[in-house]
């Protein structure tokens, strides 16, 4: 016996519990659902195959049955050993395809919540005759009062068929797999650790720089503004008034490449390629003269000949150096100070606490 | 008694509606609603009590009228508030905590001030992960429900932004303890040990530095050496019993004791473990201290001792006139406990130990009284906290001549309220 009748037989045990659930399907929700298979899928009058089998009369259908389809071969072999579509094999399917049909196309990973399966089926159901009929019988829906749960419960499991990894204390979590490592681990270090490989040019740079990052950080990385400057302020370090930029401030040419690449452009993040990255960082670094030639190329191979004018002025926390952090020295009590105290500043004199009317104070945390 | 009307997003009763309201009850909106009502003619009854008022006679609403409870709306102006002129752009900016509006020292999670770089992350927690990489023996995912499963802990910390208090590096310059000292909060965090989960993937004896990252369209990433992480880090679920705000990292975030909030990393969706810090633009650009000599502190991860009178202050002053006074404020520190706070209200001249009352946790706020009788002369307010590894709050003039005025971070210095004969106060420095 294949595992689909298999299953179908423990359904009927649990056929109460399933009606009771059947209840609050929804299809007007399932229509909204159903825009996250629409890309692949059509469904309705006039619906043809996508990326995926159209699926009118979806219910009653044996699995990879439509003749115009290319199925996976998972899919057809599936429908050969008796995988029919109804509430109860789509609710399983939805949930996680890709471990109900191993093998299958289909590359969504699945509805993660009941009430969402629930009422995108029940959406499907409006476009299959037989569902219809079957919604229709008596006893498939008795009344219910809807109960409103937790919809982030997982479906239940038996526990004795969880499986218990190997590493570690408790056993916990999984290993990740190498491809998920490279889709999150983007980080880049001053050593040149995690560049990718790629490579782009001041010219290119300057193009892609003023469609994607002019706006905000000005022409010429001036800043518009309080968005971040991020060129010139040379020599202000010590100026009443300091301008810390890539040039001026900035230890390290790998936090422009990782910052851009992980964080810009503002509200677009993780949008531009390494080559597109290579090429603005390529003319951040052209805009405060650390690099000369419009046709210099950054890349993960020349990145190592590029190094910031600030670095070596920046060293280890030593607070605890200073005298106000001696310790164990009893603070003076009692007449402390030189005469009474007299107000030296006045928050008022400036007046930038905000309640309407304010000018702008100083300093910024952006 | 009127609802109070403090809709308005940038009202601050503090300064112009009070001056205008001057001490009559009936003016200014704080004024009445701290007092309460008009002042009565001696020997004429209050109508407070020899009215019928509505609620003494008609049922309110009953259970579920708000299956989530809300404040009363009489407390509607207790807000976050933020400083419009500070960032460019509400997406990547901060709010402040009204910490003169709350007493005790667990901040209530939906006062707990804002900060963010891209914005509040709306992430489905059946679809986030954590991940732990690089220098460890096997590369791990967690769901939430893998993370839930280690054993937990209950701490209570504070979080104090480095940048807190660092717009008055030159000098007093915003009126009120909201936006002088706003970037904390203090909560009870339940979640994993950072240890157990590194432990969990087996860290090489090459791993001296992990690399915390969020799922924010920022990527936010701080360096934290490995002797921190494997101390008291924390990977929390839960914010005073309850889930994490989407705000402050919903669903898991990490908690980094004592230091600076930057590094608290909300939404943690990759712990990378390495031998070197990465150097990313949080640790760079910004979090370092920039000295008088041109040269900058990196890795300045510990918030000082530190404290501030919160009652009076410039939103909240006094209209009870002269007489029984109670001062209070909240004092912490990133090196432990909180050993003794003194007040002073000559402007530092005179000091009295303040008491503290309530928990007296490691790393969390400290909570502290000075009751004294108000002859209704002028007063100029001060708090000194020092902490269990014997450090002094500093002065703010000790502060700049160590740094000078262009550091931004890490101001710890002593803050000065000038307390009036009307009850108000001001942001002032003292000889």
């Amino acid at each position: 016996m294949s595992k689909f009748l298999k299953f179908t037989a423990s359904i009927v045990l649990l056929g109460a519990a399933w009606a009771t659930s059947a209840n609050a399907q929804d299809a007007d929700a399932g229509e909204k659902v159903f825009r996250k298979c629409a890309a692949c899928h059509a469904v309705g009058e006039g619906a043809k195959n996508k990326v995926g089998p159209e699926l009118n009369e979806i219910f009653g259908r044996v699995a990879g049955s439509l003749e115009d389809f290319k199925y996976s071969k998972a899919m057809t072999k599936a429908g050969e050993e008796g995988l029919v579509w109804d509430h109860d094999s789509l609710t399983e399917y939805l949930a996680k395809p890709r471990d109900y049909v191993k093998g299958t196309k289909m590359a969504f990973a699945g509805l993660k919540k009941d009430d969402e399966i629930a009422n995108v089926i029940a959406y499907l159901a409006t476009f299959s005759e037989s569902a219809e009929q079957a919604a229709a019988e008596p006893d498939s829906a008795p009344a219910a009062a809807p109960v409103e749960t937790a919809s982030t419960a997982e479906p239940a499991v038996n526990a004795a068929d969880a499986v218990i990894p190997e590493h570690g204390v408790y056993h916990l979590g999984r290993e990740a797999l190498p491809e998920e490592v490279a889709a999150w681990d983007i980080d880049v270090r001053p050593d040149g650790v995690g560049l990718p490989f790629g490579s782009g040019t001041v010219a290119d740079g300057g193009v892609l720089y003023d469609e994607n990052c002019a706006v905000c950080h000005g022409v010429f990385g001036e800043g518009e503004g309080r968005w971040p400057v991020l060129s010139g302020g040379f020599d202000t370090l010590t100026a009443d008034r300091p301008v810390k930029t890539i040039g001026s401030y900035w230890p390290f040419a790998s936090t422009i490449f990782d910052y851009v690449h992980r964080a810009m452009p503002f509200g677009n993040a993780r949008s531009l390629s390494a080559d597109q990255t290579y090429a603005i960082t390529a003319y951040l670094l052209y805009l405060n003269d650390i690099v000369t030639e419009e046709d210099f190329e950054l890349s993960n191979e020349t990145f190592s000949e590029i190094s910031l004018p600030n670095e070596e002025n920046f060293y280890p926390d030593d607070r605890l150096e200073e005298a106000n952090f001696a310790t164990n020295v009893e603070p003076c009590m009692e007449n402390c100070g030189d005469g009474p105290a007299e107000i030296v500043m006045r928050a008022r004199v400036l007046d930038v606490t905000p309640d309407g009317d304010e000018e702008n104070g100083a300093g910024g945390i952006d | 008694m009127s609802k109070q009307p403090q809709k308005d997003k940038n009202f601050v009763p503090s300064r112009r509606s009070f001056l205008q309201g001057g001490l009559t009850a009936a003016g200014g909106a704080a004024v009445a609603a701290i007092g309460g009502g008009a002042a009565l003619a001696a020997g004429t009854p209050d109508p407070a009590i020899t009215e019928l008022k509505d609620w003494n006679q008609y049922s309110g609403p009953g259970v579920d009228a708000a299956p989530y409870g809300v404040p009363s709306p009489f407390e509607a102006h207790v807000v976050r508030r933020d400083v419009p002129w500070l960032t460019a752009d509400p997406i990547s900016s901060i709010n402040f905590t009204p910490l003169h509006e709350l007493d005790g020292i667990i901040t209530p999670n939906g006062l707990c001030f804002e900060r963010h770089h891209s914005g509040v992350a709306e992430v489905d927690p059946a679809e986030h992960r954590l991940m732990i990489n690089g220098l460890v023996d096997k590369p791990l995912v967690f769901t939430m429900q893998d993370l839930m499963r280690f054993p937990r802990e209950n701490r209570v910390y504070f979080l104090e932004c480095a940048a807190n208090s660092g717009m008055e590096w030159r000098g007093a310059q915003l009126n009120g303890c909201q936006f002088t000292h706003g970037m904390l909060h203090n909560v009870m965090y339940t979640g994993v040990r950072l240890r157990t989960l590194l432990e969990e993937a087996g860290v090489k004896p090459a791993g001296k530095w992990i690399l915390a990252e969020g799922a924010d369209a920022s990527g936010m990433g701080r360096s934290i050496p490995i002797e921190k992480a494997l101390d008291d880090c924390l990977v929390a679920f839960k914010m005073n019993g309850e889930a994490l705000r989407p705000e402050q990292g919903y669903p898991v975030r990490l908690c980094v004791p004592g230091w600076e909030g930057n590094m608290w990393v909300k939404w943690l969706r990759r712990i990378e473990v390495g031998d070197k810090p990465w150097q990313l633009r949080e640790e760079t650009s910004k979090y370092t201290d920039l000295m008088p000599d041109g040269r900058a502190r990196r890795f300045t991860w510990a918030m000082d001792v530190k404290s501030v009178i919160t009652n009076p202050s410039p939103q909240a002053p006094i209209t009870h006139g002269r007489g029984h006074t109670i001062i209070t404020g909240v004092a912490w520190s990133g090196h432990g406990k909180i050993k003794r706070v003194d007040v002073s209200i000559d402007g530092g001249r005179n000091w009295q130990h303040a008491r503290i009352d309530g928990p007296s946790l490691s790393r969390s706020l400290h909570r502290f009284y000075y009751e004294f009788n108000w002859d209704g002369s002028p007063l100029y307010l001060q708090s000194r906290a020092i902490d269990e590894q014997g450090y002094v709050q500093p002065t703010k003039d000790a502060l700049r001549a160590a740094r000078g005025d262009n550091s931004i971070y890490h101001n710890n210095g002593i803050q000065t309220w000038y307390l009036k004969s009307n009850g108000e106060a001001e942001n002032v420095e003292v000889s």
